[in-house]
């Protein structure tokens, strides 16, 4: 079940609601812009009246006594400093609530992310879950650095300019302001057609991505069918499909957009013009007046012209805000009883029915006792279920009836710490992340030095990791990849020793260890017999001979179960199993590769 | 610039939209220098008392007229000039996909997807807006500007127009100061990005091993420093990107603090009228989107010649395979396989070495061997997706190079192991190379592929779609419906190149048994693993490390107790195991 697919309407402006809430962590930033905000607009809008002062009471007169010209010029240039400077100011508080928030919405999902189900990993895909954290983020960040400064500061200045317009003369000012719902108007209307034409001719491009992708992918079927001229045809159909969309937009956009919004400027223009015409005619005029009104026409319109164009910003960013919270939002991992940890090491799985789909059942009726100390091994054709098995164990996936238990405590009743402390693995091909020797074995839990040195010479690294430039605190290259696979198979049974745990899993799903490695970690193993519960997903024949118990399973059931005399001695599947390893091995040895 | 000479062929086919084009802007340049013009009149008459009612009116209808003359204008030439730029980004791709079709899979393997659909995609929008955009700016600009100066230098006054625009190159050089420091900061920006991203990818590739070791908040602490770091990132960008407003609000102030200064005293001087002021310090506005329109298109223009050069790569780019034959089809071909040694061109072992055999027509062949042995690799040559000086391919004598592509692959159905389904219904999937097959020829070769009882189980049978965005079908159920595919395609020689390995044993027999009565006089070659799909062969090729190591039928190879028999023995304890016995 696809969680992006439980979007409904009503979730964008619950969004964009939500997406704002964050910014309320920093009042104290959101006063100070503020109050800079609304220094800056005072300093801008005085400016003109200045201009008209100059005109009126200099100009036109004719009397320019140097005093009062130095006060102007002063003030007009102090001003204007005040305005910049403030400007810059609010611009910076703006950014760094914005990306403060975005910090915090970052770590959030990513926390939220890491603490889902195993099962919710294996519905989405890794690329879309990136994308959520990193790029879904970005285009939020947009909403607070370009979207939201933008419509606060050009907001602010309109109603500042207009009052400085109702002061000089509010008659004038009268006639701007059909300037203003005219555009909203057209705005709307525009949102309204827009809309439909927008998604039809990004839909119609996904189409020919889609089909560019598909082309580059099966060439080769196309071409060895003789198909391509259909194929091309098909293309070249859908592209000029494309081309009238986008046509439909630009008829839209040309009719409602720029064009028109200069339109109602000049309109405005003549609007002024015509009545400050009329005004002369029946009495005196302040040229200075209309030198200022003209000078505040230019500052008010392009603010709004620029807030339109910030609108479809404003859609991205909720549409990736929603997604954004459908993550928040959706399950948690969350074992709520826990209050139990493991002591012992006894394994108890009863009953056990799991299938990754309801449909498909991969474990089926699983019913077995592990004691503590132990040493058990599970093995199985692929397709058995022997992975899925420790999955279960681990508390990766929750059964669909049935429990596990350990120390007679069920598995979801014992504290997360607990469980992930108790159980170790040792894996095949371990995550081995970029860090220090030190941070691989330790992954951030406080071991102290003596024990990790101790597990280190167990699994015979220790030497090793001394010869490396800064011993454990060398950092490793990405993912290991300058260990062999056997030092990085050793370097994770350091890492599982240290952490003292008393189950340990031995998954030896595929069988490609060097012998020497093989015989470090038997060594270990045999050490720990009778201490710590060992459960081994197991493969080579050597490994499969020592375990007190083996439990053979077939899709999902368990066919045999008892030591490795007692099941030799059926002519059964196990004994079968065993055959075919030892050819396998033969057949290695042989140099003929198997071919699977 | 070089990128408008690269794109001469376009903007020559398309020269008249590009003419109505210009013609337009300069018609709504020449109705834009109007308004401020007939506001200082009108400014004047004012001033002067000259005004009358009639007059006023004039003024009025007159900017009426050409408020609607350039709204109309704007609208036309937006549509005429965008018209043109989305033909050319359709041009480009109808071109790019129809070359494509011509390239062999060499072509393609040389090329990563993700690159060439970022040259698809990207790079074409790229030069789109050079051709739109690029040339929208560079007109209007160049258009406004030369009209605005010369009304300001001639019509008005020059040493006004010389103070007034003194502030303007000293912004020209702070800007250029800004951007280098933007640019650095910007890169560290998207680097601190890039860094999030591996970060993210990280971990959930790690998920499992977070989750086992408990090491949510580990990652959750290591995350927030990653985090903070491209925060203060972005910080840095953002202290410098908001320098531009306050520069252009300082240099603009500055400019009309000049030019009123200035101007007032020329007015008091009598020079110059109110009138002619008022419309100066209007002209002076219309210069501002010029200026920023220049940075603007030097940015579009070495972006699409940087996208240009990709994409003409693209389209240059000649197949690795030529098709210079002349043969067309043959009835019941038969194949001779000469080879001396092959080799990938930049590998030098030899990936196949003396292989002699001939495959007569009607017969069934079986080539195997081990992983990496070289079968897919014969098959390869077969079909002409690689070729090699000292490996011959000859079909019933003729060399497979003399023969045209079209009609080559006419004479072979290939099954891949890793089929491919396109995203359409079933049926068209299978219809794939007689799209105008019936449903009943479509339901016979699934029938005959083991795949008609599948197909009908879907809810939608086989209008099911499937592909990316449809159904995801099992390996085994691909695989099935490819051998349908190739079946209905019915040339004569089938090949069946590893196409069964994610079907069970006992539908494997089933198909194979169909396809031994359906294709009786027809060549087959079964390229597998399982031995058991080839026991019937006629003859059967084991391949070793490139060279023939084996050649015979069935019960003659087992008999000659080599690899053959080795393996067929223990793939038979393998399958015992397998069912669980």
């Amino acid at each position: 079940m696809n969680q992006e697919d439980n979007v409904n309407n009503k979730a964008p402006k619950r969004s964009f609601k939500r997406l704002l809430s964050y910014a309320r962590a920093y009042p104290r930033l959101l006063v100070q812009a503020a109050v800079l905000l609304l220094l800056a607009t005072a300093a801008e809008v005085s400016a003109p009246i200045l201009v008209k002062i100059f005109i009126d009471d200099f100009v036109t007169p004719g009397k320019f006594p140097i005093d009062g010209l130095v006060t102007l010029a002063m003030l007009y240039i102090f001003l204007h400093l005040l305005s910049a400077w403030s400007g810059y100011l609010t611009a910076l508080k703006f950014n760094q609530v914005a990306f403060s928030v975005i910090r915090t919405l970052r770590t959030q999902v990513f926390g939220s992310v890491i603490r889902k189900p195993l099962s919710f990993f294996d519905h989405t895909p890794t690329g879309s879950l990136v994308s959520r954290i990193t790029n879904d983020t970005e285009a939020i960040k947009d909403l607070y650095v370009q979207v939201i400064p933008t419509f606060v500061r050009n907001s602010t200045l309109i109603i500042g300019i207009f009052i400085a317009m109702a002061i000089l003369d509010l008659r004038l000012m009268l006639v701007c302001l059909f300037f203003l719902p005219s555009v909203i108007l057209v705005m709307l209307f525009y949102q309204k057609y827009s809309a439909i034409r927008f998604h039809r001719a990004r839909s119609v491009l996904s189409q020919i991505n889609a089909s560019m992708n598909e082309a580059i992918q099966g060439m080769k079927v196309i071409q060895f069918m003789n198909q391509q001229k259909r194929f091309s045809r098909k293309f070249n159909r859908v592209s000029d499909d494309h081309f009238s969309a986008r046509m439909d937009n630009i008829r839209l956009d040309g009719m409602l957009l720029r064009p028109m919004v200069d339109l109602l400027k000049i309109l405005t223009l003549g609007g002024l013009l015509m009545f400050f015409g009329a005004q002369s005619l029946t009495g005196p005029v302040e040229i200075g007046v209309m030198y200022a009104f003209l000078s505040y026409l230019t500052r008010f319109t392009e603010p709004v012209i620029e807030m339109t164009q910030r609108l479809n910003l404003m859609q991205q960013a909720k549409v990736s805000g929603e997604r954004v919270f459908t993550i928040l939002d959706g399950e948690q991992e969350s074992f709520p009883q826990s209050t139990s940890s493991i002591s012992k090491g006894t394994i108890d799985f009863d009953n056990l029915t799991f299938g990754y789909d309801s449909n498909n059942p991969v474990l089926i009726d699983i019913n077995h006792q592990i004691p503590e100390g132990e040493f058990h091994a599970i093995v199985g054709h692929t397709g058995s279920g022997k992975s899925t098995l420790m999955s279960l164990l681990l508390r990766f996936y929750r059964p669909d009836s049935g429990q596990i238990r350990i120390d007679g405590h069920s598995i979801d009743n014992i504290q997360a710490e607990s469980l992930r402390q108790g159980i170790g693995i040792v894996q095949q091909d371990p995550f081995i992340f970029v860090g220090s020797f030190l941070d691989n074995i330790c992954l951030g839990k406080n071991i102290n030095r003596e024990r990790i040195e101790r597990a280190a010479r167990q699994a015979q690294i220790h030497d090793f990791i001394m010869m490396q430039p800064e011993g454990y605190d060398t950092i490793m290259s990405e993912r290991g990849s300058n260990l062999s696979t056997g030092q990085r198979q050793l370097l994770t049974l350091a890492r599982t020793l240290a952490h003292d745990p008393h189950i340990l899993i031995l998954d030896e799903a595929t069988a490609n260890i060097d012998s020497e490695t093989e015989a470090v970690i038997q060594n270990a193993l045999a050490r720990l017999r009778g201490k710590v519960t060992i459960v081994a997903i197991a493969h080579r024949l050597s490994t499969i001979i020592d375990a007190d118990q083996i439990l053979v399973l077939h899709q999902g059931e368990i066919k045999q179960k008892g030591t490795h005399q007692d099941l030799l001695r059926e002519d059964n599947l196990y004994r079968h199993m065993y055959e075919f390893q030892q050819q396998s091995e033969e057949l290695e040895v042989l140099g003929m590769e198997i071919t699977n | 610039m070089k990128i408008f000479i690269d794109l001469e062929w376009f903007f020559r086919a398309y020269w008249k939209k590009y003419a109505m084009a210009v013609l337009l802007f300069l018609i709504i340049g020449v109705a834009d220098m109007m308004i401020p013009l007939l506001t200082g009149r009108l400014i004047d008459d004012v001033v002067n008392q000259t005004m009358t009612q009639n007059r006023l009116l004039l003024y009025g209808g007159i900017i009426l007229a050409i408020a609607i003359l350039v709204y109309v204008c704007r609208f036309l030439w937006r549509v005429i000039l965008f018209s043109a730029s989305y033909k050319l980004a359709e041009i480009l791709r109808q071109r790019i996909y129809s070359h494509m079709t011509l390239m062999a899979p060499g072509f393609f393997q040389n090329h990563r997807t993700g690159d060439l659909m970022a040259r698809a995609t990207n790079d074409i929008t790229a030069v789109e807006m050079t051709a739109g955009e690029g040339v929208l700016s560079a007109t209007d600009g160049i258009i406004t500007s030369i009209f605005v100066l010369s009304i300001m230098l001639f019509a008005i006054d020059w040493r006004l127009t010389a103070i007034a625009l003194l502030p303007f190159p000293v912004m020209a050089w702070y800007f250029r100061k800004i951007g280098t420091r933007l640019h650095h900061s910007f890169k560290k920006a998207q680097e601190e990005f890039s860094n999030l991203n591996d970060r993210v990818q990280e971990s959930i590739a790690g998920i499992r091993m977070i989750k086992s070791f408990g090491r949510e908040e580990f990652e959750d602490a290591d995350f927030l420093k990653i985090a903070d770091r491209a925060a203060d990132a972005n910080m840095d960008v953002a202290k410098t990107d908001s320098l531009y407003d306050p520069a252009i609000f300082l240099t603009v102030g500055t400019s009309f603090f000049l030019c009123v200064g200035y101007g007032g005293w020329l007015v008091h001087l009598q020079e110059l009228t109110l009138g002619q002021l008022t419309s100066f310090t209007m002209y002076l506005s219309y210069l501002i989107w010029p200026m920023f329109a220049y940075g603007w298109l030097m940015n579009i223009l070495e972006r699409g010649s940087a996208a240009w050069l990709r994409i003409s790569e693209i389209l240059e780019t000649r197949s690795p395979v030529s098709d210079q034959g002349e043969l067309t089809g043959i009835d019941s071909p038969s194949i001779e396989f000469d080879i001396q040694s092959y080799r990938y061109s930049d590998v030098s072992e030899p990936v196949l070495r003396d292989i002699r055999l001939n495959i007569g027509a009607g017969d069934t062949i079986g080539i195997v061997g081990h992983t990496g042995a070289g079968k897919s690799t014969l098959v390869n040559l077969l079909i002409r997706q690689y070729e090699g000086p000292e490996a011959r391919v000859n079909i019933s004598g003729k060399p497979v190079e003399d023969y045209r592509l079209m009609d080559l692959r006419n004479l072979m159905s290939v099954v891949p192991q890793d089929p491919f389904l396109f995203t359409a219904s079933i049926e068209e999937n299978i219809a794939l190379g007689r799209p105008d097959s019936t449903l009943e020829q479509v339901r016979e070769v699934a029938r005959l592929a083991s795949i008609d009882d599948d197909i009908v189980a879907f809810p939608n049978g086989y209008d099911t779609l499937v592909g990316e965005r449809g159904v995801t079908l099992s390996g085994g159920q691909k695989q099935r419906l490819s051998i349908a595919r190739a079946l209905l395609a019915d040339a004569p020689i089938l090949i069946l190149d590893d196409a069964l390995s994610a079907v069970d044993v006992a539908t494997e027999k089933n198909i194979l048994s169909h396809l031994k009565a359906a294709r009786h006089n027809k060549t087959t070659l079964i390229i597998c693993h399982r031995l058991t799909a080839v026991e019937e062969a006629d003859q059967i090729l084991v391949l070793q490390h490139g060279e023939q190591e084996e050649t015979g039928t069935h019960s003659a190879l087992i008999r000659a107790s080599g690899w053959y028999q080795r393996m067929f023995e223990y793939q038979k304890l393998e399958q015992t195991v397998e069912s669980g016995r």
